[in-house]
């Protein structure tokens, strides 16, 4: 019966309708250099916070599948990528574009998306359930183990510096912790004030942090010419598909296995398949770099398999994938729902229902993405000037409207510029915004697992390493530091010393 | 881009301030429940201010030693545009409980506009008309989201319309 479920935004026609307005408006989001689909989704939750919970995470499914490959049209077009996801678009994409082939390569890069996208809904349909079931057997100390993980990953790979990035995730660890303490109803940093009891708006801190910042970091270019295109036909050939198909499998797999691991997410999988690509393509029809169609299929076909993986770790563990989920996630919090395992047991239709929603989004993909490039392009075209007061328009209505409160709105231009001076100064973003997730995932299972431990940190270390799960998790968290530091950098010396 | 080998303006500055935020909300986390015991309400809190102060040092020690950069004064990281839009927000959102969503929107868009693109008054006025209506039908009347009437008797307006189009209020 739950299965039933898949279907239903397949024949409920609002459902439907919000899959198809969602995956339309994320393409052309995606595309828009300096909109991204994290700044959409987490405005877009203010605005459907009284939805219904179907509702809403239809058409944010279809903003997410829709904006992770709505980037390549402009990294394609203008060399500017419209998403971090496509950023190894555009060294062979554009190539291509200056050699009069843009619509080949849109037509290319769609179709590869759109089966690298059925590749990583696949994966997520059979490994979640299993992974869910495996879950079961977590001790709180794996959990806890589990989300620092996620948090360093995202500080290590998505910035210039892992001190920074712990720094963001320790931020966000503490803006999770204001309000009353859910255990003991202590107030945790809350300077007195009543308002904050409970907790500063997690929404508010979203919208702040992608929404105004980024719109505040465009503002720089707001000069900026559009550039011009000429595109003719973009329906890609049959004998094409057919010969980019095994690159493009090969790509989705390492996306989808990218896009699973905690804290990783599209442009981490696109970059990886991109090289995974130029180092098993022997004879290129052109090198890499200047227009090889192996170039611009790997990194598709990876970014939106790692939005089928992304989601693999979100509802079985909890766990966000990327920055999207971390705020899908936010979104299920708010209408009631607790990704973990325990959702596959308890609410197993919402499941079927997100793998349905995410099988049509890709279907509209490729339909949209096929057709209507004559009004992308004029949508591309829009000037700055006007674009961005409007979305800082948006930004502070959005965080307005979740409480009618005018404190998070102050919040929200608070971490608005907060997070423009970070980002000016490499400060990761994504680790603050997973860190405010994660922050009550961590605290209560850090103190079950202490409390299990009669309060004795020796024997929690003596839990970890008996047991294999915790062991390895603990490795590999112990190996994301070392690798960071300069040690690391003299043991690689030290064992392969460069030849001469 | 930020470069992470060179020091940005104001990077130092920046720096320090992390340094002091972590240092008094580390002290405001000891606060909580003292040192009593590693379950304790307080404990998580310690160690996530605990672990931005050592960060936050170790990052400042770096920016510090850092050369400075070949980019001069404030206007590198904080040009006009930015400093202008981040006022305009903030007295937008002074103004939007008490005067209402249409008219303080209406004239944000507007300066805005008029302001970053250059065009005459007349262009900026229209464009942000078109732009308010696109916003206030989508979000307000599809999406239903409640936005702050003030000065505008917003209810009685859609109200009054609502019966002309269905026959002169039958």
């Amino acid at each position: 019966m739950d299965f039933a479920h898949f279907f239903m935004s397949w024949i409920d026609l609002q459902l439907l309708s919000l899959v198809a307005i969602g995956t339309f408006a994320g393409i052309y989001v995606g595309a828009i250099p300096g909109l991204s689909v994290t700044m959409a989704v987490s405005i877009l939750i203010s605005f459907t916070f009284s939805w219904e919970m179907y509702d809403a995470l239809s058409l944010m499914i279809g903003i997410y599948m829709g904006g992770v490959y709505g980037g390549s049209r402009t990294a394609i077009l203008l060399n500017i990528p419209g998403a971090p996801s496509a950023i190894a678009t555009a060294m062979d994409g554009y190539p291509l574009a200056q050699k009069g082939l843009a619509g080949e390569a849109i037509g290319l890069s769609t179709t590869m998306s759109a089966v690298g996208g059925f590749v990583g809904i696949a994966v997520l349909g059979f490994a979640a359930p299993a992974v869910s079931e495996f879950a079961l057997t977590f001790q709180p100390r794996d959990y806890l183990l589990l989300a620092v993980l996620g948090i360093l990953l995202v500080g290590s790979l998505s910035g210039e510096s892992l001190v920074k990035g712990i720094f963001a995730g320790a931020l966000g660890l503490t803006i999770g912790c204001v309000g009353l303490d859910p255990l003991t109803a202590q107030e945790r940093f809350t300077f007195g004030q009543i308002e904050l009891w409970g907790g500063i708006s997690f929404i508010a801190v979203m919208i702040g942090l992608f929404g105004v910042s980024e719109a505040l970091q465009q503002l720089q270019h707001v000069d900026s010419e559009a550039v011009k295109q000429v595109i003719r036909r973009i329906v890609p050939q049959w004998s094409s598909v057919v010969k980019y198909l095994p690159i493009s499998m090969q790509s989705s797999l390492i996306g989808v296995i990218i896009g699973a691991l905690p804290g990783t997410g599209g442009d981490i999988a696109a970059l990886m398949s991109y090289d995974y690509a130029k180092r098993v393509t022997k004879n290129p029809e052109v090198p890499f770099g200047q227009g090889a169609k192996e170039g611009l299929i790997a990194p598709e076909a990876a970014n939106n398999a790692a939005v089928g993986g992304a989601f693999v770790p979100m509802l079985t563990l909890g766990i966000p994938g990327d920055a999207v989920t971390a705020i899908i996630i936010g979104a299920m919090f708010i209408h009631g729902l607790n990704p973990g395992p325990m959702l596959m047991i308890e609410r197993p239709e919402m499941f079927w229902f997100i793998l349905g929603a995410l099988v049509l989004a890709t279907i509209f993909m490729l339909i949209f993405g096929l057709t209507g490039i004559r009004l992308f392009v004029k949508i591309v075209e829009l000037p700055r000037a006007v674009l961005f007061p409007l979305i800082l328009l948006l930004s502070i209505v959005g965080a307005f409207a979740v409480n009618n409160s005018i404190i998070d709105v102050y919040f929200m231009l608070g971490f608005g510029v907060l997070g423009y001076f970070m980002k000016m100064y490499g400060y990761q973003i994504g680790p603050v915004i997973l860190g405010v997730i994660l922050s009550r995932l961590i605290d209560d299972n850090w103190r079950r697992a202490i409390i299990s431990d009669q309060e004795s940190l020796p024997r929690l270390f003596h839990g970890i390493f008996t047991s294999p799960l915790s062991a390895v998790l603990m490795i590999a968290v112990i190996l994301i530091f070392v690798s960071n530091t300069p040690l690391w950098s003299w043991g690689k010396r030290k064992l392969f010393p460069a030849q001469p | 881009m930020h470069d992470p080998s060179r020091r940005l303006p104001g990077e130092r500055l920046f720096s320090l301030l992390l340094v002091a935020l972590s240092l008094f909300l580390f002290y405001e986390a000891t606060k909580i429940s003292g040192f009593e015991g590693l379950s304790a309400p307080g404990s998580f809190p310690m160690f996530a201010t605990g672990s931005m102060v050592i960060t936050a040092v170790i990052v400042a020690l770096q920016t510090v030693r850092l050369p400075e950069s070949d980019e001069h004064g404030w206007r590198a990281i904080l040009p006009g545009f930015v400093i202008f839009m981040a006022v305009m927000m903030i007295f937008y959102a002074l103004a939007l409980k008490p005067v209402g969503f249409l008219p303080t929107s209406f004239v944000f868009l507007l300066i805005s506009t008029k302001v970053m693109m250059r065009s005459s008054l007349a262009k900026a006025a229209l464009i942000s008309a078109l732009s308010l209506a696109l916003v206030y039908v989508v979000f307000r009347l599809i999406f239903s989201v409640l936005m702050p009437e003030g000065i505008v008797p917003e209810r009685e307006i859609i109200a009054g319309m609502r019966s002309i189009l269905s026959g002169g209020g039958q």
